[in-house]
């Protein structure tokens, strides 16, 4: 298995158009982000289509690579989900929702300090455990799967208005324990 | 809809629309919203990415799945198409393809196909047969031409014989030539637009055609390759064995 650091290493060989760097970088992470897409898009041909896309966008986008958040693994899954939903989205559109009215309370932190906080990756399952399982449940499918507000909502057997309610208010608690 | 200038009561607005868009419940519309406002707005970014770090540990939930065999050599034709000719070549004939990776157990038919179908346009005369190379060039399924080539040495002429040709209107089919062991193509020139007749081979390239060398056509702009390379996509591709 490839560290991070030979991925991000064959990462700053694809920015240099090293077309060996491609294949060594899909022999390495291609099992993982086939898994993503097909665990997003739930059909095999449809995964492999988008697989190809996300290659040619990893490809492209190599250049932009910066090193840090989630790191070189996760930088590749980020464009692999992103695509992924991006495909489930536009073929079943669901509601918008940025117009609407915001009735979550301002949780009044310090803006300073969140952007220096370090390490708190591993903290996420510890906070995870803070919510009721059944939101904790949620969350992570919505991220998992790719569901959306509606489809969690069924799955779950609540209206749409309480699952948004529900992962709101459960995004703002992780988002508090994680700054603790 | 945020503004790009927020004020502090923006912020845990703020915090839930990249928390949103990192789980990945937003709309299409308002998932590009939320992009394009990462592109200009870096305080933003920085609380998209800080989400995407604290959710990459969900990460762990995908086990490695095998994708299908050959996506690979798709990503790379799609990513180096003027390059890729050997490549392009390999995928222009699937069942010419697989000839050639079973060729070990399969060329005795196949040199029975190809004799059968020569004999059967009577092109194989009273000839030397060493002197004589047939190729099929057969394309995908529902490819656009599938040409038979055969080559007197004695003439110096490489009868070509559509199989089955559709038009390819304001483009040419070109004629290559790829030695044994693969690139660089050499051209033999431009087919009439009919897809069929004979051509011509220079006097010079006339030792090059021996068995073990591969035959090809791509689809050029009108007129041909403007860089001497094939530049469209392999429609016909096969190898020549002598008779």
């Amino acid at each position: 298995m490839a560290t991070d650091d030979d991925i991000a290493a064959l990462i700053g060989r694809l920015a240099l158009r090293d077309r060996a760097a491609l294949s060594a970088l899909y022999a390495a992470t291609s099992p993982k982000l086939f898994s993503v897409c097909l665990r997003i898009l739930k059909d095999r041909g449809d995964a492999e289509d988008a697989l190809q896309e996300v290659f040619v966008k990893i490809w492209q986008r190599a250049d932009r690579f910066a090193g840090a958040g989630a790191g070189p693994l996760g930088w590749l899954v980020a464009i692999a989900r992103n695509h992924s939903i991006d495909i489930l989205r536009s073929r079943k559109p669901v509601a918008d929702s940025i117009e609407e009215s915001w009735d979550i309370p301002d949780s009044a932190r310090d803006p300073e300090t969140e952007t220096v906080l370090k390490g708190e990756g591993k903290r996420i399952d510890r906070c995870m455990e803070e919510l009721e399982s059944d939101r904790a449940g949620a969350v992570r499918s919505a991220y998992v799967e790719g569901l959306s507000y509606q489809e969690l909502a069924e799955r779950h057997g609540v209206p749409l208005n309480t699952m948004r309610t529900w992962l709101r208010r459960s995004l703002l608690k992780l988002r508090e324990c994680l700054d603790r | 809809m945020t503004t790009p200038e927020q004020s502090e009561g923006d912020r845990s607005r703020d915090e839930l629309l990249a928390g949103e868009y990192v789980l990945g419940v937003l709309s299409q519309a308002d998932r590009l919203k939320v992009e394009a406002r990462l592109a200009r707005d870096k305080s933003f970014a920085r609380i998209v990415a800080r989400w995407q770090e604290n959710l990459a540990e969900f990460n762990d939930e995908y086990d490695d799945v095998m994708p299908p065999a050959n996506t690979y050599s798709k990503i790379e034709a799609r990513l180096f198409p003027q390059n890729s000719f050997a490549r392009e070549l390999a995928a222009a004939g699937s069942w010419w393809n697989s000839l050639l990776f079973w060729r070990g157990l399969a060329f005795a038919s196949l040199a029975l196909l190809i004799t059968y179908v020569s004999l059967q346009s009577g092109w194989i005369g009273g000839g030397a047969p060493s002197r004589s190379l047939v190729a099929q060039m057969a394309g995908d399924e529902g490819a656009a031409i599938s040409l038979l080539a055969q080559y007197d040495a004695g003439s110096g002429r490489l009868q070509l014989t559509p199989v089955a040709a559709k038009t390819a209107d304001q483009r040419s089919l070109q004629l290559w030539l790829v030695p044994d062991g693969g690139n660089p193509a050499i051209s033999l020139g431009v087919l009439p637009q009919s897809g069929g007749g004979a051509v011509e081979i220079p006097s010079d390239l006339r030792p090059r055609l021996k068995d073990g060398v591969t035959f090809a056509v791509s689809v050029e702009p009108f007129g041909g390759s403007p860089t001497g390379q094939p530049t469209g996509p392999v429609i016909a591709s096969g190898l020549a064995r002598n008779l």
